[in-house]
């Protein structure tokens, strides 16, 4: 009955009690959706972290770690592939040739690492192939000769990517009910070449006003891009020797992951071929990456993996990536940041309400002490009626979290104007956020500890009233 | 037989330049199935004398005794325990819960007491029905008169059978038929129930239908007259 009190007078003031109700709706729909949107970029970073960058274990000559020189390869190679083959926990694995080197093209120049690489086995192991932009290109192809595989960051920088109004952009734009306003105003851009997406946008500018570039710009800006697929590259690095050598590959394609980071210090040839540069005569094995069945074997397989590895260095994802593994092992930190925040502020709220709430009934109060409901039950209903306050607004904010979040894990959230500076470190500019079953029994276990912490405070001050005073009160 | 006695009782409030004697050495007792009332100008230490009575106030000085039990003697924690088993209140302003039904507000004290569901049920309606409220029982207080309200008060002090019932000024809210309607229940309810009923009044019509009457002047007993 205690209860069933503490329901009805969460009614009576219906409309203090729904201000309380809907804060505590909102603070948790931010908290979903902020949780959301780390967890989303925290997963995506690790995903892209594991699988096109790092994998999950490498192995490295422990000298080439300190001093990336071309000689220092990975030892006892065979050995070692023996045992890859041999381990249960193993997805894939790959060899790769990993070269500083100079990529030129008739316009630019960029210091990029080339990794050698067999195309074939590096599918088992990176999800680049998967990273093709689209009108980018193909991924690289053991049967064709001279491939280079770059990032859309790299032929940004080599001057390989460029935006071009052309009579084919303009269909494709009236193909997608772009207004013929607007393709008037486009028809002044018409055939002229922009190398860079900033002077692209500044012509843009010129040309659109703020409305019309806001709703229509990132579109024409996808539709004039135009990669030189099959321009050429000139790779320069230096042998054992430390001569420089040159050698001319001709861009096959074009990826884009999250990390331009990655991106722009990443080109892919053939091991053989940049054997054939270097001269040597076998394939250098300066990185064998491993990719397993499940991220958590890592620290098992490693440790297999040192005892037949001698003293070369085995290390997994979490050292090859700390910044990947830092968010990811942090992730519940965040919740009791951002849900603790939240939390703290709504609690003045409650507690603020609850008081006035005390305040109001201190009569009823009195009445139920004199009566002879003592200090345990009087706690109790004080508590209740704070938790149910508290709880109708976290359930309407976890339920409209969760929906809004589903919704917006299957489009994403476009960060338009600062994608570039989130990708520069890691981060997709479009993030798909995403909140785990773990997260909401997280909520709610502190949005019952928060109504139960506010509720000492009002509760407190009922049972210090004393029943003749609080029945003499009007 | 006795069950309550009041032994040289004092109060004494302090304020910080003068001492209000409230309750000045009243010795005074009830037995059971009396219907007394307490009369007396305002101030006269009626409200105190009967908060003291009902273990919602302490003495200065004396003893207050209920069937054997010196309240003096009780934590607080007990002295609630003690009220919710041995005495029923009704207060002047009704005091009902304004979110329970005229049931639920009956049935509430004998919650409290975890009585079992069927006798609660039982007593509740019996009660109700005993003050005239028996086609009421679903509505809530703000739905009732005040007559009305104070006779679910009335169910309310006596569903825990309690030993004695303090009414505060009951009638001061009420006109005069409701006043008349009250009276006549509690009057009736301590012949049927025998249980002992103490009410504080200036009311004249309470004063005429009371059995005793104890006057109270200037916190002292000035006369305590049995009528029959």
């Amino acid at each position: 009955m205690i209860g069933s009190i503490a329901w009805k007078n969460v009614w009576r003031n219906k409309k203090r009690s729904l201000v309380v109700i809907v804060a505590v709706t909102l603070g948790i729909i931010a908290g979903v959706l902020l949780i959301g949107i780390m967890e989303g970029w925290t997963k995506q970073r690790l995903h892209n972290a594991v699988n096109n960058e790092v994998s999950h274990i490498q192995i490295h000559n422990n000298e080439y770690i300190k001093n990336e020189e071309i000689n220092l390869t990975v030892r006892n190679t065979d050995e070692i592939i023996r045992g890859l083959d041999s381990l249960r926990e193993i997805s894939g694995w790959v060899k790769r040739t990993k070269i500083i080197a100079m990529a030129n093209t008739a316009w630019a120049n960029t210091g990029v690492i080339i990794y050698g690489v067999d195309a074939e086995k590096e599918k088992r192991v990176t999800e680049i192939y998967k990273e093709i932009v689209p009108e980018g290109g193909r991924y690289l192809d053991n049967q064709s000769p001279g491939d280079i595989l770059i990032s859309d960051k790299t032929a940004e920088l080599l001057k390989l990517k460029q935006y071009i109004v052309s009579d084919s952009t303009m269909e494709e734009l009236r193909k997608e009910k772009v207004p013929g306003t607007v393709l008037i105003k486009l028809e002044a851009l018409k055939d002229k070449r922009f190398r860079s997406p900033k002077d692209f946008r500044e012509a843009l500018q010129q040309e659109f006003n703020r409305k019309e570039l806001d709703r229509y710009g990132l579109l024409i800006t996808e539709k004039a891009l135009d990669y030189r697929i099959r321009s050429k590259v000139q790779i320069t690095i230096s042998d054992k020797e430390g001569t420089p050598i040159q050698g001319i590959f001709r861009v096959c394609g074009i990826y884009k992951t999250t990390n331009s980071g990655f991106d722009q210090t990443t080109v892919f040839v053939k091991d053989k071929e940049l054997a054939n540069l270097y001269g040597g005569d076998e394939i250098l094995t300066h990185e064998i990456s491993i990719l397993l069945n499940d991220i958590d074997d890592a620290g098992i397989v490693r440790e297999k993996l040192s005892r037949i590895s001698g003293d070369n260095s085995v290390m997994t994802w979490k050292e090859l990536a700390p910044d990947a593994a830092m968010m990811n092992d942090f992730m519940i930190l965040y919740y009791f940041i951002f849900i603790g925040i939240i939390m703290l502020a709504l609690a003045f709220g409650i507690i603020n309400t609850m008081l006035m709430a005390i305040l109001e009934r201190t009569k009823e109060l009195g009445m139920l002490m004199a009566i002879g409901m003592n200090h345990k039950r009087i706690f109790k209903m004080i508590m209740l009626e704070t938790i149910f306050l508290t709880v109708v607004g976290a359930v309407a904010g976890i339920l409209s979290g969760w929906a809004i979040t589903e919704a917006l894990g299957k489009t994403g959230i476009h960060f338009s104007s600062w994608g570039e500076g989130f990708e520069a470190i890691g981060f997709a500019a479009r993030v798909y956020p995403v909140v785990t079953p773990g997260f909401f029994v997280f909520t709610t276990i502190m949005v019952i500890a928060t109504a139960i912490i506010s509720s000492i405070w009002p509760a407190r001050k009922a049972l210090k009233l004393n029943p003749v005073e609080a029945l003499r009160t009007e | 037989m006795k069950i309550i006695e009041l032994k040289n009782v004092n109060k004494v409030y302090n304020s910080t330049e003068v001492k209000v004697h409230a309750v000045n050495d009243v010795t005074l007792d009830f037995a059971e199935a009396e219907f007394a009332a307490i009369v007396g100008p305002s101030g006269s230490g009626k409200t105190t004398l009967l908060n003291m009575i009902g273990g919602l106030d302490m003495p200065t000085s004396g003893e207050i005794i209920i069937d054997g039990t010196n309240l003096s003697k009780l934590k607080s924690s007990q002295l609630i325990d003690f009220r919710l088993n041995n005495i029923g209140f009704v207060f002047q302003s009704y005091n009902l819960v304004p979110v329970l039904t005229a049931k639920e507000n009956v049935e509430f004290i004998m919650t409290l007491q975890k009585w079992p569901e069927k006798e609660k049920d039982e007593r509740t309606l019996e009660l109700l029905k005993a003050v005239g409220l028996g086609d009421r029982i679903n509505s809530r207080p703000t739905k009732l008169s005040g007559g009305q309200q104070q006779r679910v008060a009335v169910a309310r002090a006596l569903a825990s059978r309690p030993k004695f019932v303090l009414a505060d000024e009951p009638t001061a809210n009420l006109d005069s038929k409701a006043a008349t309607t009250l009276l006549e229940i509690m009057e009736r309810l301590n012949h049927e129930s025998k249980i002992t009923f103490i009410f504080s009044t200036h009311d004249p019509r309470v004063v005429k239908m009371a059995h005793r009457v104890i006057t109270l002047e200037d916190g002292k007993v000035v006369s305590d007259v049995k009528l029959e």
